[in-house]
C-alpha cells in the first residue's frame, strides 16, 4: 500500500469518476455564484452577459462583485476542507475541526485584538490571523498529547468548544470596552467573503502554497500513520516529524482562510465528512476529493447567504453553522465515533 | 480518605451553612456596592426598612431586584445542572454544555424581536429548553442520557441555536440589536419583572419536588439494577428530573440569558465540599446563587460605568476551570 | 472676629441668599408653572431647573442650546463619549450611561432636578427615574420633518427656557434659509436628489427620509430618497448587499459611518469598486460626514453643525 504514489491513487479507477463528478458539481456552483446575487441583476441577464451580450451594469456586478467573492470563497473552502481532513486524520477523530477545536477562535481573537489596537479590516494583516491560528493549533496539538485525551473525541471537542467560548468571551469584552471598534469586530467575527478585494489573495496565497507543498509531502506518511504509529515507524516514517508538518500545514491553511473570510466554523467538519462518505477513509483519496468539495461547500453557502435575505445578505458564518451543525449531529448519530 | 468524616448529615449541614454564609456575604457586598457607595450598616438598615429614603431607594428598588434575580437564576441553573449530571451520570452533562441555554435564548429572542409566536419570554424560553433537550435525547438515540453522544449532540444544537439568534438579531434595526446584545451573552440588566416572579415560583416548586424525591435521585448513582432493587421507579424519576431541569433552565434563561457555566461550576464546588454518595442539591443551589451574584457584581464594577455582562465574566472565570477538568491526564469519572 | 459676630454674619448671609433665590424663582414661577404632555401623561413643572440630566442625544443638544446647566448625559451611539460636535459646548460632562442602558445610580449621584429622557424609555425605567426627579419622555411621532422642533420646544419648556428655544429655532431657520438660497444659486433644481448612507462593515445602510439630518437636508432644497428600501417605522434599512448600491445612485451622496469620522468612512468606501463607479462619486458629489452628528444626533446645535457641513460642501463646488 505504501508503494502507491499520489498519482496512482488519482488514476485508480474508483477515484477518477468521483473526482470528475465533484469537479463538475463545483463548476455548477461557480456558475450559480456568478449568476445569482442579492441585487437587481437577474440570473437571466447575468447569463446573457456571460455569453457575450453587452450589459455594462451586469458586467460590472459579475466581474467586480461576484467574481472576487467567488474566487475568495473557493480558496477559503479549499483551505478549510484540507485543514479539516488533515486534522481529523492526524488526531484520528472525525470531530476534529479547526472551528470546533478553537483554532479559528484563536485566529479571530488575534484579529479582534489587532482591530482594537488600531488596525482595520481593510488593512488587516494576514500575519495576525496566521499567528492566532498557529497559537490555537499549538494548543490543540498540546491537548491531544495529554494522556487519554487523544483517544477521546468528545473530551477534545469539548475542550475546543470551551476554548472557543473563552476566546469569544474575551472578544466580547474587547468590544464592550471600545464601542468604536465593536461594529468592525462584530462584522468580522461572523465571517463573510463579500466586498473584499482580490488583492487580499496576494498576501494569503503564498501561505496556502507552502501549506499545499507540506500536504503533498505529508500525505503518504499520514496514510501510513493511520495504520498505527508502529506501522508508520516500520515503514521508515517519523511520527513526530509528521505531526509537526501537519500542524504547520493546518495552521497555515486555517490562518489564511480566517484572514480571507473570518472564522467560519464547521466547514472543516462538513467537507471531510462528505469526502469520506464518497471516497472512504484513505487520507490520500480524501485530500484529493477535498479540492473540489471544499470550495463547493463554502461557495454554495455564500450563494445561499445572498439569496435568503435579499436585498441584504446573511452573514456567511451563520449559514455555514446552520449547514454544519446538522452534519455534526449526523456524525454523532452514525456512531462508530471514536475510531477513524 | 483518612480524615474522619463527621456524621453524614452534620457534614452536609455544615457545608450548607457555610455556603449560606457565603451567599449572604456576597449578597450584602453586592447590595452595598455601586456608583453610590452605601455602608454595610446602612444596607442592613435599608433592608430592615429603617434607612433614609435615598438609601432605601438605592438598596430596595435599584439593587435588591437585580441581586434577587441573580440569586434566583444562579440557584435555578445550578440545581438544573446538578440534576442533569445525576440523571446522565456524567458531570459534563449540564444545560450550559449541551446547548439548552442557547436554545432557550434563541426562542426568547424570537419573542422579544417579534418573529413567529409571540408568547411571553418565559414561555418561549421554556419551549426552547424543552425543544433542545428533546432533540439532544432524540438524536443521541435510545441510549438516553448516557455517554458522549448526548454531549456532542448538545454542542451541535447549541451551535444551531446560537446561529439562529444571530440571524434574528441581524434582521432588526442595528441599535436595537446592539441593545439586545448583552442579554444574548447573559446579563441581569434587562430582566423583566414578570419573568423574575415566574422564576421564583418555578424555583420554589422545583426545589420542593426535588426534596421530595431526593432518596430516589440518590439511588440513580448506582447501577440501574441496584436502583430498582432499592425500590426506585427509574423511568418516572428520570422523566420528572429531566422535566424539572428543563423548567429551571428555561425560566432562569428568560431572566438572565445564557449564563450556562454556572450549571457546571456550582455543582462541581458543591460535590467537592459535600459528603460523597449524596446529591448535593441544596449546596449546589447555594453555590450557584453566590456565583452569579459575584459574577454580576464583578461585571458591573470592573469597568464602571460600563457593564460587562455576567455571562462574559462567568465564561472567563469558568472556561479555564472546565478546560482544566477536561485536560487533566487522569480525569475523574467522566461517564 | 468674635464668635457671635461670625454667627450673625452667617445668618445675614443666608438670609440674603434666600432672598435672592426667592426673588429669582418667584419671577420664574409666576412666569411659568407649566403642564407638559409626555408619553407617560401630563407633568407639572415649575421654576427653572438647575441640575439637568439628559438621557438622549437630542435632549443634551437642546439643553446646551438654551443655556441650561446639565450635570449628566449618556454617550452618543457609536462613541465612547458625547459626539465631537457637541464636546466644546458640553465640556467634560459626567457620563451616566449609554443610550441603551442608563446607570440609574449615576443619575442619582448627579442629583438632578429634571431628567430629559429618550422617546423610547420603558415604563419600568420611567418609574424608577421619576423617583429621582421629574422625567420628560417625549410623546412626539418620530421620523417626521418637524420632530426635532417639537422635541426642542418640549424639552425647553420643561427647563423653563421656552423663549431661548424659540430664539435658537429662529436662528436655525435663518441658517436654513441662508444655506437653501446658496443651494438654489449653485445647484440646478433637477440635480438635487440625494441619498444619506451610513457605511457599515456589513454593507451600506440607507437612512430614512424622516431622519433628523435628512429633514435638514430636505429643508435646504435637496431631495433625500431612500428608494423604498426601509421598512416603515425604522430609522434605516438593513445593511444592503453591494449589488444594490447602484440602485441608490443619486446626484448627491451624504456618506457617514457610525464610528470613524467622515474622511475615514470615505476612504473605506472608496476601496469598494461598487462605490467608485457611482455617478455621485464620479461627479465628486460625495460629502463625507460624521455619523455621530448625522445619524445619531438631533437638536438645534446639531442642525447648525449639519448646515455648516452642507454649506461647506456646496461652497467647495466649482461655480
Amino acid at each position: 500500500m505504501n508503494a502507491l504514489s499520489a498519482n496512482r491513487v488519482l488514476a485508480s479507477r474508483e477515484l477518477l469518476p468521483q473526482l470528475l463528478v465533484a469537479g463538475i458539481f463545483l463548476l455548477l456552483v461557480i456558475l450559480a455564484s456568478l449568476l445569482l446575487g442579492a441585487g437587481p441583476i437577474s440570473a437571466h441577464v447575468s447569463l446573457e452577459t456571460l455569453t457575450g451580450s453587452t450589459h455594462p451594469d451586469a458586467w460590472f456586478v459579475i466581474s467586480e462583485l461576484r467574481f472576487p467573492r467567488t474566487v475568495i470563497a473557493v480558496v477559503t473552502g479549499l483551505a478549510l476542507g484540507l485543514a479539516g481532513a488533515l486534522l481529523q486524520s492526524m488526531t484520528r477523530n472525525p470531530l476534529a475541526e479547526p472551528g470546533l477545536l478553537g483554532v479559528s477562535a484563536g485566529s479571530g481573537f488575534a484579529v479582534a485584538l489587532a482591530i482594537l489596537l488600531g488596525a482595520s479590516t481593510a488593512t488587516l494583516t494576514t500575519v495576525v490571523a496566521q499567528l492566532g491560528a498557529l497559537a490555537g493549533c499549538g494548543l490543540v496539538i498540546a491537548a491531544t498529547r495529554v494522556q487519554g485525551l487523544g483517544n477521546d473525541p468528545v473530551r477534545l471537542v469539548l475542550a475546543g468548544a470551551t476554548l472557543s467560548g473563552l476566546l469569544l468571551a474575551l472578544t466580547s469584552m474587547l468590544m464592550l470596552i471600545d464601542q468604536r471598534a465593536a461594529d468592525e469586530i462584530r462584522f468580522w467575527i461572523t465571517g463573510s467573503v463579500a466586498g473584499k478585494p482580490l488583492a487580499v489573495l496576494a498576501t494569503t496565497l503564498p501561505f496556502i502554497g507552502m501549506a499545499l507543498m507540506l500536504v503533498l509531502a505529508v500525505a503518504k506518511p499520514l496514510a501510513a500513520m493511520s495504520l498505527g504509529e508502529k506501522a508508520a515507524v516500520g515503514l521508515g516514517h517519523h511520527p513526530g516529524r509528521i505531526r509537526l508538518m501537519v500542524t504547520l500545514a493546518v495552521a497555515l491553511l486555517v490562518g489564511s482562510a480566517t484572514a480571507l473570510a473570518g472564522p467560519l466554523i464547521f466547514v472543516g467538519l462538513v467537507v471531510p465528512f462528505i469526502t469520506r462518505a464518497i471516497a472512504g477513509p484513505d487520507i490520500r483519496r480524501t485530500l484529493w476529493l477535498c479540492l473540489p468539495v471544499g470550495p463547493a461547500v463554502v461557495l454554495g453557502a455564500d450563494v445561499v447567504s445572498r439569496l435568503v435575505a435579499a436585498p441584504a445578505e446573511m452573514p456567511l458564518g451563520v449559514v455555514t453553522a446552520l449547514i454544519g451543525a446538522p452534519v455534526l449531529l449526523a456524525i454523532v448519530r452514525a456512531g462508530r465515533m471514536p475510531s477513524l | 480518605m483518612n480524615r474522619i468524616i463527621p456524621l453524614p448529615d452534620k457534614r452536609n449541614a455544615l457545608v450548607n451553612s457555610l455556603l449560606l454564609a457565603l451567599l449572604m456575604i456576597s449578597t450584602l457586598t453586592s447590595l452595598s456596592t455601586g456608583t453610590v457607595q452605601v455602608s454595610l450598616a446602612d444596607t442592613l438598615a435599608a433592608l430592615l426598612g429603617q434607612a433614609d429614603p435615598m438609601t432605601d431607594f438605592v438598596i430596595n428598588e435599584l439593587r435588591l431586584n437585580r441581586v434577587v434575580a441573580g440569586l434566583l437564576c444562579g440557584a435555578a441553573l445550578a440545581l438544573a445542572g446538578c440534576l442533569m449530571q445525576t440523571l446522565a451520570r456524567n458531570r459534563l452533562a449540564t444545560p450550559g454544555i449541551i446547548g439548552i441555554d442557547n436554545a432557550a435564548t434563541a426562542f426568547a429572542v424570537a419573542s422579544v424581536v417579534g418573529i413567529g409566536l409571540s408568547l411571553a419570554p418565559s414561555a418561549m424560553a421554556l419551549a426552547g429548553a424543552a425543544t433542545a433537550t428533546a432533540l439532544a435525547f432524540g438524536l443521541a438515540g435510545a441510549k438516553g442520557t448516557r455517554g458522549y453522544r448526548f454531549i456532542v449532540a448538545g454542542i451541535g444544537i447549541g451551535a444551531i441555536a446560537a446561529a439562529i439568534t444571530q440571524v434574528m438579531l441581524s434582521r432588526v434595526a442595528i441599535d436595537d440589536a446592539n441593545a439586545a446584545y448583552p442579554w444574548t451573552v447573559g446579563s441581569l440588566n434587562a430582566r423583566n419583572p414578570e419573568s423574575v416572579k415566574v422564576l421564583a415560583a418555578g424555583l420554589a416548586l422545583g426545589y420542593l419536588v426535588l426534596m421530595a424525591i431526593t432518596r430516589a435521585l440518590n439511588t440513580l448513582q448506582f447501577a440501574d439494577a441496584v436502583a430498582i432493587a432499592l425500590g426506585t421507579r427509574l423511568k418516572a424519576t428520570r422523566i420528572l428530573g429531566l422535566g424539572l431541569s428543563v423548567l429551571l433552565t428555561g425560566l432562569a434563561v428568560s431572566v438572565c440569558g445564557p449564563v450556562g457555566l454556572v450549571s457546571l461550576l456550582a455543582p462541581e464546588l458543591a460535590r467537592a465540599l459535600s459528603r460523597p454518595g449524596k446529591i448535593p442539591l441544596t449546596a449546589s443551589a447555594l453555590a450557584g446563587a453566590s456565583f452569579l451574584v459575584v459574577a454580576d457584581l464583578l461585571g458591573r464594577s470592573l469597568f464602571s460605568p460600563l457593564e460587562v455582562p455576567a455571562g462574559i465574566i462567568s465564561a472567563i472565570v469558568g472556561s479555564p476551570y472546565l478546560l482544566w477538568i477536561l485536560l487533566r491526564p487522569t480525569p475523574r469519572s467522566l461517564t | 472676629m468674635s464668635r457671635p459676630a461670625t454667627v450673625a454674619l452667617n445668618v445675614l448671609q443666608r438670609c440674603f441668599t434666600i432672598l435672592v433665590l426667592a426673588g429669582l424663582s418667584s419671577g420664574a414661577v409666576t412666569a411659568d408653572t407649566r403642564s407638559l404632555d409626555t408619553a407617560f401623561g401630563p407633568l407639572e413643572i415649575s421654576g427653572q431647573p438647575k441640575r439637568i440630566v439628559t438621557l438622549y442625544e437630542g435632549a443634551l443638544d437642546t439643553a446646551l442650546a438654551v443655556g441650561a446647566h446639565t450635570v449628566g448625559a449618556v454617550i452618543t451611539r457609536g462613541g465612547n463619549h458625547v459626539a465631537d460636535y457637541i464636546k466644546p459646548a458640553a465640556g467634560n460632562i459626567n457620563i451616566v450611561g449609554t443610550p441603551g442602558e442608563t446607570n440609574i445610580e449615576a443619575v442619582l449621584a448627579a442629583q438632578p432636578d429634571l431628567i430629559l429622557a429618550a422617546p423610547r424609555t420603558s415604563e419600568q425605567q420611567y418609574r424608577l427615574l421619576s423617583r429621582l426627579a421629574p422625567v420628560v419622555v417625549p410623546d412626539i411621532p418620530m421620523f417626521e420633518a418637524d420632530t426635532w422642533k417639537r422635541e426642542t420646544r418640549l424639552f425647553a419648556r420643561a427647563m423653563g427656557r421656552a423663549d431661548q428655544a424659540e430664539q435658537v429655532i429662529e436662528q436655525v431657520e435663518a441658517r436654513i434659509a441662508e444655506v437653501a438660497s446658496l443651494v438654489r444659486e449653485r445647484i440646478p433644481a433637477d440635480q438635487r436628489n440625494a441619498t444619506l448612507i451610513r457605511w457599515m462593515p456589513q454593507g451600506p445602510l440607507v437612512m430614512a427620509e424622516g431622519l433628523f439630518s435628512a429633514a435638514i437636508i430636505q429643508a435646504t432644497g435637496f431631495r433625500p430618497n431612500s428608494k423604498g428600501l426601509i421598512k416603515p417605522g425604522r430609522p434605516h434599512s438593513e445593511p444592503l448587499s453591494l449589488e444594490n448600491l447602484s440602485g441608490l445612485d443619486q446626484n448627491w451622496m451624504f456618506l457617514a459611518t457610525l464610528n470613524a469620522d467622515g474622511d475615514k468612512a470615505l476612504a473605506a468606501a472608496r476601496k469598494s469598486p461598487a462605490f467608485a463607479r457611482l455617478n455621485a462619486v464620479q461627479a465628486n458629489q460625495v460629502i463625507a460626514v460624521s455619523g455621530q452628528l448625522w445619524t445619531s444626533a438631533s437638536g438645534p446645535l446639531a442642525a447648525l453643525a449639519i448646515l455648516d457641513d452642507i454649506e461647506a460642501a456646496v461652497l467647495a463646488l466649482q461655480p
